[in-house]
């Protein structure tokens, strides 16, 4: 019986692992690719590790801290091995995996899923029109140019103005490509402002705010697109219809997380996040089996995935050593006015003295308060200075502030 | 008369919205904290940029390799760093931070590779 298995070998389950290898627990990781990083490996772009290192560091430089610390840890690792299904057996999961050698099992006494997200599709924000090829999700595009070094097309569009889409914004420019047009139905790029300046403003790249793309033509490659404006609720506006010549698409229009395995098990999912519903330790419903990064929520920052790894670390090492204190002391947490999402959505346990909070803003404001609201009025606040739903923000609070109150709510005003 | 231009501030994800006022005097406006100054400063006199990009890789587990300037490079020869890379081909086996190009594009930074690479199995 292994101690803990770790699902998926990105950023949050190489940390994940890494630190529960250090504090002496057998581990197992496992990855579907034939490589650890995840998504480090295409993200060539410097800007990691800032918080962590205190160091502009690219994507693979910031996984192969991480690559050296599973070493050292003594962390087994199984690449091109895919979880397809979980079960929970009295107190212990077994695990069945698909692997180039057959279908292999493991039995673990703790389960870390580390398994991210993944991209909305055109369906999903219902373009309509045809469907020739040259349609692309960011990420996707991401991986073929600096993995393979193929390019999508000469004459890209890319709809949405995320933090990928500009990214991806940037290596096409530098690669020469003859055409390039961004749309994106906010009034200004929604993703960091950093990658706003450097990606796009930096290189002169056009593109169109409160635009996005209606129809898409063309039968066997894309030809054009018919472009729309959008009102301030993102509806199109008609009559404002233009054609525009372009030979792919590129998406970068949100991110779904993985879910379904973890559902699967039992676990409550979170409406608001799709991700499943936490504890402080990101412990899910389902005792033993914890979540972290992406799967939780989008996390804007690698530095801070890799930082609730941590956490989460230490609530396995509880969970295995039988510590935690299983008289829950629940206070559940939920978005108010102007919060979009707040994760832990509940707290279980004594005993910790400061807990990160994460919260999504569900509105564009300066100079804010953010409230805690519990069942006699405001337990804590705090200043803002600027939020926005695109920017994932974090309060820091000792968890006594909590205690005797089975509900609160963090708002926005 | 100050020619000024505005820069959002790369430093941090925090992204302040920063006013260079580029007279006599260099001023910066819109910073929170020292670095997001010191940026400002060096953005209104000699703008830097760390530039990643890949390049062509022989016998090795993918065709293209990640590579960056090591630090900063002038914005205005980013483009002229791209070209030189180019048509460039190397092969592995490479290791991370192992110098690439020399001085590309006479910036006098080197372009650094960004990961191990081995001979593919």
């Amino acid at each position: 019986m292994i101690d803990v298995v770790v699902v998926g070998g990105g950023p949050s389950g190489l940390a994940a692992a890494s630190e529960l290898g250090a504090m002496g627990h057998d581990v197992l990781l496992l990855e579907r690719e034939d490589e650890l990083g995840g998504l480090l490996n295409q993200c060539i772009h410097d800007g990691f590790g800032t918080i962590l290192f205190s160091e502009s560091l690219s994507g693979p430089e910031f996984a192969d801290i991480f690559m050296n610390r599973i070493e050292r840890a003594g962390v087994k690792v199984r690449l091109e091995t895919y979880m397809r299904s979980v079960e929970k057996i009295e107190d212990h999961f077994v695990i069945s995996t698909v692997t180039p050698e057959g279908v292999e099992t493991f039995e673990s006494r703790a389960l870390v899923y580390a398994i991210g997200c993944r991209e909305r599709n055109r369906f999903e924000i219902e373009i309509g029109g045809t469907r020739p090829a040259g349609v692309f999700t960011a990420g996707t595009v991401q991986r073929l140019v600096n993995l393979y070094g193929f390019l999508p097309g000469k004459q890209p569009v890319i709809v949405g103005g995320g933090d990928v889409g500009m990214i991806v914004a940037r290596h096409l420019y530098l690669e020469g490509v003859e055409s390039l047009l961004m749309v994106y139905p906010e009034d200004f790029f929604s993703g960091l402002p950093r990658n706003a300046q450097q990606c796009v403003l930096d290189l002169d790249i056009p593109y169109k705010p409160r635009t996005t793309v209606k129809r898409i033509f063309g039968d066997k490659k894309v030809k054009a697109v018919e472009l729309v404006e959008v009102d301030k609720d993102w509806n199109m506006i008609e009559g404002t219809e233009k054609i525009y010549s372009c030979d792919s698409v590129i998406l970068s229009v949100g991110l779904v997380p993985y879910s379904e395995k973890v559902e699967e098990l039992g676990a409550e999912i979170d409406p608001a996040t799709g991700g499943p519903v936490i504890n402080e330790h990101f412990e899910t419903t389902v005792d033993g089996v914890f979540s972290v990064g992406n799967l939780i929520q989008i996390f804007d920052y690698v530095d801070d995935a890799v930082k609730s790894s941590y956490t989460a670390a230490e609530g396995v090492d509880r969970f295995l050593k039988g510590s935690f204190d299983k008289t829950r002391s629940h206070t559940v947490l939920n978005p108010g006015e102007h919060v979009k999402t707040v994760t832990p959505q509940r707290i279980e346990y004594e005993g910790k003295d400061e807990i990160t909070l994460f919260f999504r803003p569900g509105v564009e404001k300066e100079n804010v308060e953010v409230r805690l609201l519990g069942k006699n009025g405001i337990l804590k606040s705090f200043k803002k200075r600027y939020v926005r739903p695109s920017t994932l923000e974090d309060i820091k609070i000792p968890k006594s502030v909590l205690s005797g109150n089975p509900e609160v709510v963090i708002d926005v005003r | 008369m100050s020619d000024d231009k505005t820069s959002l501030c790369i430093r941090c994800p925090k992204g302040c919205r920063l006013t260079l006022l580029t007279g006599e005097d260099i001023k910066i406006k819109g910073h929170q904290c020292k670095i997001g100054e010191e940026y400002g400063k060096k953005e209104a006199i000699e703008p830097e940029r760390v530039v990643p990009t890949t390049v062509k890789i022989l016998g090795a587990k993918w065709p293209r390799l990640p590579v960056r300037t090591e630090k900063g490079v002038p914005l205005d020869k980013i483009e002229e760093v791209i070209d030189e890379l180019r048509d460039l081909e190397i092969n592995a086996p490479v290791k991370k931070g192992d110098i690439i190009v020399k001085n590309v594009a006479d910036t006098s930074v080197d372009i650094i590779s960004e990961r191990d690479m081995e001979v593919k199995r």
